[in-house]
């Protein structure tokens, strides 16, 4: 596994030399701070509304943590959606087209090295986004007091599914040698993966999926499902596995993919 | 030393090489020669790893590409079609990546690295980034990355492509240097090229493929009773006699 760090910092190195890695983190920071303004604003105009009706147990009810960082996460996570394919994209694909693949597969590392590098190289960059994320939170402790463990619990879902979708990002990428093929790939399977619930639900009312099994997989697959607990504070170790199968199933396929370059 | 004993890669009905043997001996310059598409590439990939035989297998350095996977690679220096650099590297930074996927230690790295740029003619360049460098010089990066953890094994797929004649006469010069055994490391080398006066330059001995077949194995020197190298390549190459009775030419060249 000594080759895994190499492989991971020669990944970010290329990020942050070329525009990618700074046009998805400005845009990233932009839109987190679209979003945070926004949801501060609502925030404070619900409150002034609820005030001029001393509807007090309306106020009561409200708090940052639940009103203004669960919303801001939850619309930064469909953020993460478009942005993480747009640097997984590459992972693969780009050393298929230029030619370094074949440095990589003649080296004497093993595949699980090369995808290990591969992904811990997009997770670290899933943690610079988060660490972004984290500077808006740390905002409203200084005019409030939320929740410090909710914050994380939130943070931390965040880093989870941003590793889901990194390691889907980069099993996009070893499909093709064509980034832009990477990049939709990875963003139809994250989509269709955030819509599974839904998918199950709207099966359910129309008579399609009947079983109760088929729409309990159908909702356990859905990031959605498990995603939204956490960020709600409930941190169940059940939703901790599913991170971590998913996570490691696409590694899996990934590996599989690389490997198949042998098998044809 | 290479050692390949019958090897074939099929692709469903399409035979790319098949039943490919030969031994390169640890001192001895190889010329790999064939027309495009004859599975020269193809059988090079195999001894490098980086394709699985259909048949047959091959020994690098004494490591068995199936049984020791890692250990023959480790042995290999591999010089691709298109060198395989990263454009957004510098060339420095780029060969100190690749001693690192090749295992050199941590310690003998930096000497590795300035030992490959000193003898691939990279040092006026070796703070610059790949993507700026001419033709020329990426090959020559690209050799430089084949040779960087001094494998005992090389194998060369047309190294002077895009160099000046200067500098095809320095690397034919560094490629006859490393397969002698001047500083007591006897190493071995395979080299593609279509450029036969190159073969006869460097090579003591030239392999033809024809049709995924091995059709010629003779040294240089018994070539050369036959006529010119030209001469030679063409009447192998040409018929489908040399398809079907591919030992044929061989036992001519040793007659």
């Amino acid at each position: 596994m000594r080759h895994v760090g190499a492989i991971a910092g020669r990944e970010l190195a290329s990020l942050f030399v070329s525009p990618v890695a700074y046009t998805v983190l400005t845009l990233f920071a932009v839109l987190a701070g679209f979003f945070f303004l926004s949801n501060v604003l609502q925030f404070q105009a619900y409150v002034e509304r609820m005030q001029a009706f001393q509807a007090m147990e309306q106020l009561e009810g409200l708090n940052l943590n639940d009103h203004v960082i669960a919303p801001f996460l939850q619309t930064m996570s469909v953020v993460l959606l478009f942005l993480i394919p747009g640097i997984t994209m590459g992972l693969f694909a780009a050393e298929k087209a230029n030619g370094t693949q074949e440095l990589l597969l003649t080296s004497p590392i093993t595949v699980w090295e090369l995808v290990l590098g591969k992904f811990l190289a997009a997770f670290a960059f899933v943690l610079i986004l988060v660490a972004l994320l984290a500077v808006f939170p740390a905002i409203l402790l200084l005019y409030g007091n939320p929740e410090l463990g909710k914050i994380g619990a939130g943070l931390l879902a965040m880093v989870l599914i941003g590793s889901v979708y990194a390691s889907i990002g980069a099993f996009a990428s070893s499909l093709t040698s064509n980034q832009l093929t990477a990049f939709f790939v990875a963003f139809v399977l994250l989509l269709i993966l955030l819509m599974l619930g839904f998918l199950a639900e709207l099966g359910a009312a129309g008579g399609a999926v009947n079983s109760e099994g088929v729409s309990g997989v159908l909702r356990w697959l859905s990031t959605a499902e498990h995603f939204e607990s956490m960020l709600m504070g409930l941190v169940d170790s059940k939703d901790l596995v599913y991170f971590g199968v998913m996570s490691a199933a696409f590694l899996v396929l990934t590996k599989a993919a690389v490997e198949s370059v042998r098998w044809r | 030393m290479i050692e390949a004993r019958g090897l074939a890669k099929r692709y469903g009905d399409l035979v790319a090489v098949s039943d490919v043997s030969f031994t390169v001996q640890p001192g001895e310059v190889v010329g790999f020669l064939g027309p495009n598409g004859a599975g020269k590439t193809t059988t090079m990939r195999i001894l490098t790893g980086f394709l699985p035989p259909t048949d047959g297998s091959a020994v690098i350095d004494g490591h068995d590409i199936f049984t020791d996977p890692l250990a023959a690679r480790r042995a290999i220096g591999y010089l691709p079609e298109t060198p395989p650099v990263y454009p957004e590297m510098s060339v420095d930074g780029y060969l100190g990546y690749v001693a690192k996927l090749k295992d050199v230690p941590r310690g003998q790295r930096k000497a590795a690295v300035d030992r490959a740029i000193e003898r691939c003619g990279l040092a006026d360049v070796r703070r610059r980034l790949i993507g700026a460098l001419s033709k020329g010089y990426r090959q020559r990066v690209g050799l430089a990355q084949a040779i960087v953890h001094d494998p005992p094994v090389m194998i060369f797929d047309e190294p002077t492509v895009g160099l000046d004649p200067i500098q095809i006469r320095e690397i034919r010069a560094l490629i006859c240097e490393l397969a002698s055994a001047r500083d007591g490391r006897a190493r071995t080398v395979i080299l593609s090229t279509h450029i036969l006066p190159e073969v006869e330059a460097i090579c003591r001995r030239v392999i033809i493929m024809h049709r995924g077949r091995k059709a010629l194995d003779a040294p240089i020197e018994e070539l050369r009773k036959q006529g010119s190298l030209e001469e030679v390549f063409a009447r192998t190459t040409a018929g489908d006699v040399a398809v079907h009775e591919p030992e044929a030419p061989v036992q001519e060249a040793r007659a």
